[in-house]
């Protein structure tokens, strides 16, 4: 625990499951927290943390006064509540119980390769979290039917275009152009169904629900770099999901002259 | 009324899984969907105006996750970030953007500045919930600043 191995060990590990947090959408004051008690529980006496979503700063002195500190950048985020919670159980029950950091390490490697829901289950629950929403929004049966089948591809095609590295500007630009254009086909063929509430259902699969609440928050707490960062964030894909149904709905308007 | 509130059931329960949950947890926050949904339609039907019932409904959600979170040893943001999804202004966003290329900038305008305010009253509403959780957790622990909160 004193030689220096072990203290860089430790300012490894803290850093690393703040990272895991971040890229798993945790908040950022979550993240400042868990790395701060991560270092005082292994004995540093002051650590400071400065942590935005894009990247994380740590700094730690020990009590004969030599700092220490670590930078890592977070270059890809998604949404993984899963992990968020794991880590944080680990950090807490590092903390009370003083696991070693080795078990700790291993624990990290474990968390963060545990395996998301695959594919056949995420797709049918983004068809049925897009066909309920049309519901809700004022859908009747057969604009139902067509969400279902709206989500589920939109779901496929973010899966397909994210595992080819695609940035998530064009994912969500693709995926607003595909509600609309499905939503909007699937109205010229069946008769009695209206565009508007599929294209809505389906494109809250897409929403920066989590960015918004995210920024107003970090905003709030005086976390204002964050704040503007993930407001930023929300921005640009609710510019990104109009821009491409935006696109659709105009092209297809100029072709079918006029609106249905 | 039971209607939407368990098509906001399902669609959250959806989203939990969109988003990873595990577990039972992934009903508690479809739960938590509903819960959020009945509060607004109960809200608006009082003739409260959307935006505070919004405001009401992320504050039912936000006390919701709170207690989840307390109960189920999880973050309260597992069960609030999906719980809140119904309330998002996704109908807001898509008619702004329909009446920007209809060429009605007056009314895009006037809808998107509505959007804005509804995400800004349901972020407040879910702020004010965990301010006082946080004050509540910080009292009851004689003010140990210590504490990673779960």
């Amino acid at each position: 625990m004193n030689t220096n191995a072990d203290k860089h060990a430790i300012l490894h590990l803290a850093a690393d499951t703040g990272r895991l947090i971040l890229e798993n959408g945790g908040e950022t004051h979550r993240v400042e927290e868990t790395m701060n008690a991560l270092c005082r529980s292994f004995g540093y006496g002051d650590s400071e943390s400065f942590v935005t979503p894009t990247g994380i700063f740590l700094s730690v002195s020990d009590d004969d006064g030599r700092t220490r500190s670590i930078i890592r950048r977070i270059k890809h985020r998604s949404i993984n509540l899963n992990k968020v919670l794991l880590a944080g159980r680990l950090a807490e029950s590092v903390c009370s119980d003083r696991l070693s950091p080795v078990e700790m390490r291993r624990e990290l490697i474990r968390i963060e390769n545990e395996p998301g829901y695959a594919a056949w289950l995420t797709v049918p629950a983004a068809a049925l979290t897009a066909g309920f929403f049309t519901l809700l929004f004022g859908g009747g049966a057969g604009e139902f039917g067509v969400a279902l089948y709206t989500g589920g591809t939109i779901k496929a095609l973010s899966l397909l275009l994210s595992s080819i590295r695609l940035n998530e500007f064009f994912i969500n630009v693709a995926g607003g152009a595909l509600a609309a254009l499905l939503a909007l086909v699937s109205a010229a063929m069946i008769p009695g169904i209206q565009a508007n509430s599929i294209i809505i259902g389906s494109i809250m699969l897409l929403v920066p629900g989590l960015a918004i609440t995210n920024s107003i928050r970090d905003t709030l707490a005086g976390d204002l770099l964050s704040g503007i960062a993930r407001a930023m964030e929300s921005f640009l894909i609710a510019v990104a999901i109009a821009a491409g149904s935006g696109i659709v709905l105009k092209l297809w308007y100029l072709l079918a002259g006029g609106i249905r | 009324m039971i209607g939407p509130v368990a098509y906001a059931f399902i669609a959250t329960l959806g989203f939990s899984i969109l988003f990873n949950i595990r577990g039972f947890n992934v009903l508690l926050a479809a739960l938590g969907g509903a819960a959020g949904w009945f509060a607004y339609l109960l809200s608006a039907s009082l003739s409260g105006g959307p935006i505070f019932s919004f405001f009401i409904a992320s504050i039912v959600v936000g006390v919701y996750a709170e207690v989840m979170a307390r109960a189920r040893r999880a973050p309260a943001t597992t069960f609030a970030i999906c719980a809140v999804i119904p309330l998002v202004p996704g109908g807001g966003m898509y008619y702004t953007m329909f009446e920007s290329i209809q060429g009605n900038t007056a009314r895009s305008l006037e809808l998107g500045m509505e959007t804005l305010i509804t995400a800004g009253a349901i972020a407040t509403g879910l702020v004010l919930v965990s301010s006082v959780a946080n004050l509540i957790a910080y009292l009851s622990t004689g003010g140990r600043s210590d504490r990673i909160s779960l």
